[in-house]
């Protein structure tokens, strides 16, 4: 075995060799332009203008799994890719720009007054990203006019370092723990050190990173692993499934809402059934999510299922929304279907990644930017007057 | 060497022909086995079992319902009298020694280790008896409509006295050949599961001539690749049954996504006929075993996470069809 091991890694090294050789860069065959890795020159901070411009820096920066982790979606990341492709079934219809010129964009969610509407999403382990982590997210989320975030149940740091000293409004994310205490302790040292709220993440109860699994194939059998290391974690099932976030039931929420007094919300609901279960479990504000297309591959675009939420929620509690937002315009193409904010998760990460503090800073005030610009063209100069009579849908 | 897109689905990449294969643990769904296959087999013989339309299924997106304790999962089920461990077959294909030295009982040796069901084809190039040897697993057994009926009857017989739980008959026309499938069904206890039908019209008349299981598939005739994809016309051929029989479909199907999405729409099961093939090339019994295994998983993942525990619990509202 030893020595079939040794031939595999010469193949490897072979393979690896011959794909680099400038011989094989045929244009023919190279059908689609690699966005990320066709960069012959990392760009200078003031140079990126754009939030896209940011993902080649990271990618420059980072070893390559860590990339990775940020970049890659669930199974076949259909749904990671509908995220994306969804904002291109809508259209701002433009008007004319108002006299005065100015933008109101400032709102308040769930009691947490923020400058415009956007958070940054939960996002595990921001250490990887950058030496300071969630420390330099918060940082960065500060400067952009004082962006609330929101800190992950994996945050590298712990809640209170990342808390401490003056900064932009925090809440905390939460993956549910099977015993009470586990989540009691958990939550109670983060609202005490000011978590503002509770974002209970429900889905990715089982997902597969087919791409994390590949590792960096090459060729056939390159390193990463495969199933072999990794369908017998917590395996427990008949048909080998990891089984320990399939306990999860609505009254999870009737149970922390006896201990946790600011509010809740519900990340990860994709249906309106869900949304109503939501109110009727005394959630207090839904989290339209699909975990950046990294929980049930095959899920619709977050987009795409706005409205029936907004729909079946009537206004009686906030909406917010992640999933593939780049542009300040696919902000308001949410806001207007309903949305009362959204959360930027990849955007901020590439930021972090590529310039610390300075990149979150600047992806988040490109976006601000954005927004109120799009908001300028299609005539509107306050989220009040955002309505769904700005925007065209056609979903397919 | 072609450099992986970007946005190019993800699929493990070989060197085609190269007679390499990975490391069977690096495979992680049903089409990576397709990439296997193409580094074992020559070309030629490659190219009469890759592909497969998909794109019916990439229409159809999941509504996964949230906070649903699944940890009982179960995707057992009754079909025909058997008791299947989960809803996905190993379809009918036949000429399997060309794929691989122990041909059909291999395929059977894996389908079985899977706890599969398994229909054998009437292609096989190995015995009747040696295949329902090596199966521990219900199985069923295959023959064309226009078979030579006093030949087939025979195999019939045997298949039924091995052990076969069902008479798959696959049409071989338009379903018009009502006389053949009856005199080969005459005198015979099996119940008769007609495979390939693709509308609701011909799934009534099935219905009336007492099929006991359809199976919707792309029939095995010149032409039948214009016709719209088993998957557009499940759900009117599950209307059209309406529970009176079981309704089976294959055609394409490679993720437990895909499988899902079927069974959603009404399907009792779901048939795999290239994968199987696939593994079978390269990995033999136990690469039909692993490929089964894996997509049994990824059904069960997709189930769990749409919040439907068992079978029963599926229905149109765990999926949403779209224009495109």
């Amino acid at each position: 075995m030893r020595r079939s091991a040794t031939r595999r890694m010469a193949l490897q090294s072979l393979a690896a060799f011959v794909a680099g050789s400038p011989l094989l860069e045929t244009p023919l065959l190279e059908a689609q332009q690699d966005p990320v890795r066709d960069q012959s020159r990392i760009k200078a901070l003031r140079e990126l203008e754009s939030t896209f411009d940011f993902e080649p820096v990271a990618f420059a920066k980072l070893v390559r799994s860590v990339y990775d982790y940020t970049a890659y979606g669930s199974g076949g990341e259909f749904t990671m890719r509908r995220n994306r492709q969804a904002f291109e079934w809508a259209d701002l219809i433009p008007a004319a720009t108002p006299a005065s010129g100015t933008v109101q964009t400032a709102t308040t969610v769930l009691g947490t007054e923020m400058q415009y509407p956007i958070f940054v999403s939960p996002t595990a382990t921001q250490g990887q990203l950058h030496p300071d982590g969630e420390t330099a997210m918060r940082k960065g989320a500060t400067a952009a006019s004082n962006t609330p975030m929101i800190v992950s149940n994996n945050s590298t740091l712990p809640f209170a370092k990342v808390a401490a000293g003056p900064g932009s409004p925090l809440w905390v994310q939460l993956y549910p723990k099977q015993a009470m205490d586990d989540n009691k302790s958990y939550l109670e040292p983060a609202i005490a050190a000011g978590a503002r709220a509770v974002v209970v993440t429900v889905d990715q109860q089982a997902p597969v990173y087919e791409r994390a699994l590949r590792g960096r194939n090459l060729t056939a059998g390159g390193r990463g692993g495969g199933r072999g290391g990794v369908v017998s974690v917590a395996a427990s099932n008949p048909y080998r499934l990891p089984m320990y976030r399939l306990w999860y039931e609505w009254r999870f929420f009737d149970e922390i809402r006896t201990f946790v007094k600011v509010p809740i919300l519900a990340k990860g609901i994709l249906t309106a059934e869900d949304a109503l279960l939501c109110l009727d479990h005394g959630v207090d504000a839904i989290y339209v999510s699909n975990h950046g297309g990294r929980s049930l591959d095959y899920s619709p675009s977050t987009f795409e299922v706005l409205p029936e939420i907004v729909d079946a929620v009537r206004g009686r509690v906030p909406v917010v929304f992640d999933g593939g937002i780049r542009r300040g315009a696919d902000i308001l193409k949410a806001l207007a279907l309903g949305a009362n904010a959204v959360c930027i998760g990849r955007a901020v990460r590439w930021g972090l990644a590529a310039y610390g503090a300075e990149g979150v800073q600047k992806v988040l005030e490109i976006l601000q930017a954005e927004l109120k610009l799009a908001m300028l063209q299609t005539g509107r100069t306050t989220l009040a007057a955002v309505d769904r009579k700005m925007e065209r849908v056609h979903f397919q | 060497m072609r450099r992986r897109g970007f946005f190019e689905p993800l699929q493990l990449k070989v060197i085609a022909g190269s007679g390499k294969v990975p490391p069977l643990a690096d495979l992680l769904q049903a089409l990576d086995f397709e990439s296997a296959a193409e580094a074992k087999l020559d070309p030629a013989l490659f190219a009469e079992i890759a592909g497969g339309d998909r794109s019916a299924l990439e229409r159809i997106t999941f509504r996964p319902r949230m906070m649903v304790n699944t940890t009982g999962l179960d995707l057992t089920s009754e079909l025909l009298g058997a008791k299947l461990f989960a809803p996905i077959f190993a379809g009918p294909m036949g000429n399997l020694k060309r794929f691989h030295p122990e041909g059909e009982v291999a395929a059977a040796r894996g389908a079985s280790a899977a706890k599969a069901p398994f229909v054998l084809s009437a292609d096989s190039d190995c015995s009747i008896q040696e295949v329902a040897a090596a199966l521990k697993s219900p199985w069923w057994y295959q023959v064309y409509a226009n078979a030579a009926p006093v030949a087939a009857k025979e195999k019939i017989r045997q298949a039924s006295e091995a052990g076969a739980k069902a008479l798959v008959i696959t049409a071989t026309g338009p379903v018009r050949e009502w006389a053949a499938v009856e005199a080969l069904r005459k005198g015979m206890k099996l119940p008769v599961v007609l495979k390939g039908v693709v509308s609701a019209a011909e799934a009534k008349a099935a219905l009336e001539h007492g099929v006991q299981g359809i199976v919707v598939s792309r029939p095995a005739r010149p032409g039948a690749a214009g016709l719209a994809s088993p998957m557009e016309s499940l759900a009117s051929v599950v209307d059209t049954v309406a529970g009176r029989v079981p309704v089976l479909i294959d055609g394409g199907f490679r993720r437990g996504g895909d499988v899902l999405k079927a069974l959603a729409t009404g399907a009792s099961a779901v048939l795999l006929g290239r994968p199987v093939v696939w593994a079978l090339s390269a990995y033999g019994a136990e690469g039909v075993q692993s490929m089964l295994e894996t997509t049994q998983t990824d059904l069960a993942r997709d189930m769990a996470m749409c919040g439907k525990v068992n079978l029963k619990a599926l229905d149109r509202t765990v999926i949403r069809v779209h224009k495109a």
